[in-house]
């Protein structure tokens, strides 16, 4: 799995929230993988930890209650868990940057838009103001907005508007790695496919990776060549595009698959994973989806399944699959 | 923008006319015989009356009220029952020093309050935290009239530091200024740790974060300017409250102003005095009111375009963040 | 039947979900602890004072604290501790009266003015704009000189000038409730006016309304203080701590105890309510704990 080439490494992140009522247990040990100019999806409900493993990689998490308990984060060669916050701001907004889910909440209410487009410019490139102004105005228009709102606030733009603005500051100084976190899960449907396209049209252009965070399947067929399911803190599956679609291995991705409505079986029913993802702050032992398993054995109640490479680069952590290397 | 003071200033005359009513009735049911007390124990009975039926006050209620009114249109706020003087000479000559008390108490609050609460919500739970948070809580329960006897008893009495009465120069308004910011020093903490706590929380200071930005700049420029709006709704009710102060405290510290003026002609049953003063002050703080929400659309551009719609929605907002903290 | 059972179930609930939270909140239990020995102190005032507070003592006046007496004599050689301590009488009194009084008044007009909206709005708001114009103490002050010194009209002006505060922050809340589904509900299945304030919009309004009582209870008594301490409110030979202070103020030079005692039990009960009062927000508000 370890790859030279990666400009993402993520071995055995382990992120826990410490608070009154117990360790919440957010993150448990994931591993990824992401080349220069690849996307990867990161799928899971809401409360899998996709959101506290972006933050993670940009060493946001709220502390306290929110800690890095162990593992590496290995971006370009360094280790950003062991780098000095003064590093990590330079990182920040230059080498990696963020979009968030929400855009009517993202963009700070009493600054101009091109304010806050221009800040991430000045902060890394030794720009004089009007410069930094001028290069905000073309990444406005870059987004498909016209230079002359640069002097407008915030309320006066529309959700997608919005959003198409976090993307320019997101890429203002041309990141190597964007983490996109459901940046459509907001807007209204034809808002989302406008914004996906302008994502996926601007990463070709500039050649740039991404951790693509959603729950939309449809989403990530489009746009991503890698996926990972995550699950209560785990990778519970990780392939290539193909590997996933075409070879379901883990019986939650196929639950996943089975919650969607396809045209092409449309007599059929739905047929969608029962119950609901386990608390955090108190998993079950053994593998974290048996008490919603259709095929959970024993086995699955007692012990956590370990990560077996089905094909090559296709990871699955199931009981159903270890045969072969623990008989 | 223009519109909207104009508004503003229209909406006041009625809320103005109000006051004047209600001082006015609130003085009119007060006993006493103005003019027996003008004229003294000695003076006969014709003679009370004829001072009475000359300075109108044997007219019924509403004709006095409107000749008032009338009166004050002319900048005319009365004359005093025992000086004999316009009302106005006597307020004007007494305002100035209140003003001053009340805008460097005001003054005062904000330069070390609001800089307090903004590094308590930055280090929260911290030590320097706790001991703000515990100290301002004690600040405001004080009684700033005790707190001048306390000041007045260290630093004039025992210490010979400084001097416990008068306005003669800057040394004069240590104990006065400290006694009446108190309240509101303690006010501007606790307000400004809460409305940062709340910013502090926001999406868009994570993204500012995500930026790269430091945390000094975060805090000074991304989160201070959000959690301006309910700092600044509680400027208006502090100067009120400064303005209250320094009435008491010019008791105590012998300071000639205008708080001091009302409560003497209070004792000394001089009601047009007590009018003029309750008027004088009431039209001080609605003009400060204004001046605040005008502040508020420099502060935040969304209740600046909802000024320039003429929406009412701004009401709601100026509302809901002076809901948060009404301590007076 | 089974609908009120549950709504009783969860209303206990809130409440003792609210207690749980206070409890944990050491600041907020001192505060509580401390009010309810002023509360003891000022009940059973007759047995717990050594002396009976209007006793006059010609032969021991500025006495400094002694055993004898704890807090000092003043100038009529009355025991200051027991003066003190009738003293929380009078200010619980007023603190409490006064401001239920006026939390009272200002919530009806703040529930209706908010309610109705239209004309009924616009005249009680532009009254409760009249009130607001005139900074609270000063306003106050005119009450009081108006009705005269004394313990009843130094509540009655506390009290009336209450009352914005609360018209303002009632009117404020009732405004978003009105909006809220389960009123439009209510007015559904013909439910009249009075029964929805009382039944939906009141009990939603009830925890802002609670927070700002118990903090205000603290600015009455200062209120009130500063009233009597101008001579304005409670009159001597009433030991009430404002005029106590005023009394003292004389005499400071010379005997400066006479000024400690007074103001402290002010400072001490208006910190105790601040204390609750803050617990009480923050438990009644869990989204504020992290």
């Amino acid at each position: 799995m370890s790859n030279n080439e990666n400009l993402l490494s993520i071995r055995d992140l382990t992120i826990h929230y410490f608070t009154d009522d117990g360790v919440v247990k957010a993150v448990n040990g994931i591993n990824l993988d992401i080349a220069r100019g690849e996307t990867l999806g990161l799928v899971g409900e809401t409360g899998a930890g996709k959101t506290t493993t972006a933050l993670g990689i940009m060493r946001l998490i709220p502390d306290p209650p929110g800690k890095i308990v162990g593992g590496e984060v290995i971006f370009d060669g360094t280790d950003l868990i062991k780098e000095s916050e003064k590093k990590m701001r330079h990182h920040r907004g230059f080498d990696f940057s963020m979009i968030f889910q929400d855009p009517m909440t993202s963009l700070n209410p009493v600054l101009t838009v091109g304010d806050q487009i221009a800040e991430v410019i000045r902060l890394h490139d030794k720009v004089s103001r009007a410069e930094a102004n001028k290069k905000a105005a073309d990444m406005l228009e870059l987004v498909g907005i016209p230079a002359e709102r640069i002097n407008e606030y915030p309320h006066q733009f529309s959700g997608g508007m919005k959003q198409r603005v976090v993307i320019a500051i997101a890429l203002a100084c041309n990141p190597q790695l964007i983490i996109a976190d459901e940046p459509t899960t907001a807007l209204d449907v034809t808002i989302q496919a406008q914004v996906l396209a302008l994502m996926s049209e601007l990463r070709e252009k500039f050649g740039t990776a991404m951790l693509l965070i959603t729950h939309d399947l449809g989403v990530v067929a489009e746009i991503c060549d890698k996926v990972a399911i995550m699950y209560a803190g785990q990778i519970l599956e990780y392939g290539t595009l193909e590997d996933i679609y075409n070879n379901v291995c883990h019986p939650y991705t196929k639950g996943l698959f089975g919650s969607l409505p396809s045209l092409n079986s449309r007599v059929k029913r739905l047929s969608p994973i029962s119950g609901l993802m386990p608390d955090p702050a108190n998993l079950p032992e053994g593998c974290p989806f048996h008490p919603r398993c259709p095929q959970k054995c024993e086995k699955c109640t007692v012990k956590e399944p370990p990560n077996v490479e089905v094909t090559p680069g296709h990871f699955v952590r199931c009981h159903l699959f270890d045969n072969g290397k623990e008989g | 923008m223009l519109k909207f003071i104009l508004k503003r200033l229209l909406v006041m005359i009625p809320v103005l006319l109000g006051v004047t009513f209600i001082v006015f009735s609130m003085m009119y049911i007060t006993d006493g015989d103005p003019a027996r007390m003008m004229l003294g124990d000695l003076a006969t009975d014709e003679e009370v009356e004829a001072l009475r039926e000359d300075m109108g006050l044997n007219d019924p209620f509403f004709t006095r009220y409107f000749n008032y009114l009338g009166d004050l249109l002319h900048g005319d706020l009365g004359t005093s029952y025992s000086t004999r003087q316009p009302v106005s000479t006597a307020i004007m000559e007494r305002l100035p020093a209140t003003i001053k008390l009340a805008f460097f108490s005001c003054l005062f609050a904000i330069v070390i309050g609001v800089p307090i609460g903004i590094i308590s919500a930055v280090r929260q739970y911290s030590i320097i935290d706790s001991i703000s948070r515990i100290v301002s809580l004690i600040g405001i329960s004080l009684p700033n009239f005790w707190l001048a006897l306390l000041l007045m008893l260290l630093f004039s009495v025992q210490l010979g530091w400084l001097p416990p009465s008068g306005l003669y120069g800057p040394e004069y308004y240590i104990m006065p200024v400290i006694s009446i910011s108190a309240v509101s020093l303690a006010t501007f903490a606790r307000t400004t740790r809460s409305s940062m706590l709340e910013v502090i929380r926001q999406d868009y200071i994570r993204t500012a974060r995500a930026k790269g930005q430091t945390e000094w700049v975060v805090v000074t420029k991304h989160a201070l300017r959000n959690a301006l709006i309910p700092i600044i709704t509680i400027v208006g009710v502090q100067f009120a409250t400064a303005l209250g102060g320094a009435v008491v405290n010019e008791q105590i510290f012998g300071i000639s102003g205008l708080g001091k003026l009302m409560v003497d002609s209070i004792k000394a049953r001089d009601f047009p005095v007590v009018q003029g003063g309750v008027l004088v002050i009431a039209i001080m703080f609605s003009f400060l009111n204004l001046f605040i929400d005008v502040l508020y659309a420099f502060v935040d551009p969304r209740i600046k375009s909802q000024y320039m719609r003429g929406s009412k929605k701004k009401k709601a907002v100026a509302a809901s963040a002076a809901a948060g903290e009404a301590q007076e | 039947m089974k609908t009120g059972t549950a709504k009783k179930q969860k209303k206990r609930s809130q409440a003792s979900e609210t207690w749980k939270r206070l409890r944990k909140n050491r600041l907020a239990v001192v505060g509580l602890v401390i009010l309810a020995l002023i509360f003891l102190l000022a009940i059973f005032a007759d047995v717990i004072a050594p002396y009976p507070y209007d006793q006059q003592d010609y032969s021991s006046t500025f006495q400094t604290p002694s055993a004898q007496h704890l807090f000092g004599t003043d100038n009529f050689g009355r025991d200051i501790l027991s003066r003190v301590i009738y003293g929380a009488r009078i200010s619980l009194q007023i603190g409490f009266i006064s401001l239920l009084g006026g939390a009272f008044v200002g919530c009806v007009l703040g529930a209706i003015a908010g309610y109705f909206g239209g004309a009924v709005d616009t005249i009680i708001m532009r009254f409760n704009d009249i009130l607001m114009a005139i900074p609270r103490i000063v306003l106050a002050i005119s009450i009081a000189s108006a009705l005269g010194p004394g313990l009843t009209n130094a509540m009655i002006a506390v009290a009336i000038s209450s009352i914005p505060n609360f018209a303002r922050v009632v009117r404020a809340s009732t405004l978003t409730i009105k909006d809220q589904e389960y009123v439009e509900a209510a007015h559904c299945i013909g439910a009249n006016n009075f029964h929805i304030i009382k039944r939906h919009v009141f009990p939603n309004v009830l925890a802002p309304i609670i927070v700002q009582a118990t903090l205000g209870i603290g600015t009455a008594i200062i209120l009130a203080a500063s009233l009597s301490f101008l001579g304005l409110g409670v009159t001597p030979p009433d030991p009430e701590w404002g005029s106590m202070l005023s009394e003292a103020r004389t005499y400071m030079r010379d005997y400066p105890y006479m000024v400690i005692f007074p103001g402290l039990a002010i400072m001490v009960t208006v910190l105790a309510l601040n204390l609750f009062g803050d617990g009480l927000r923050d438990a009644l508000d869990p989204k504020l704990k992290k």
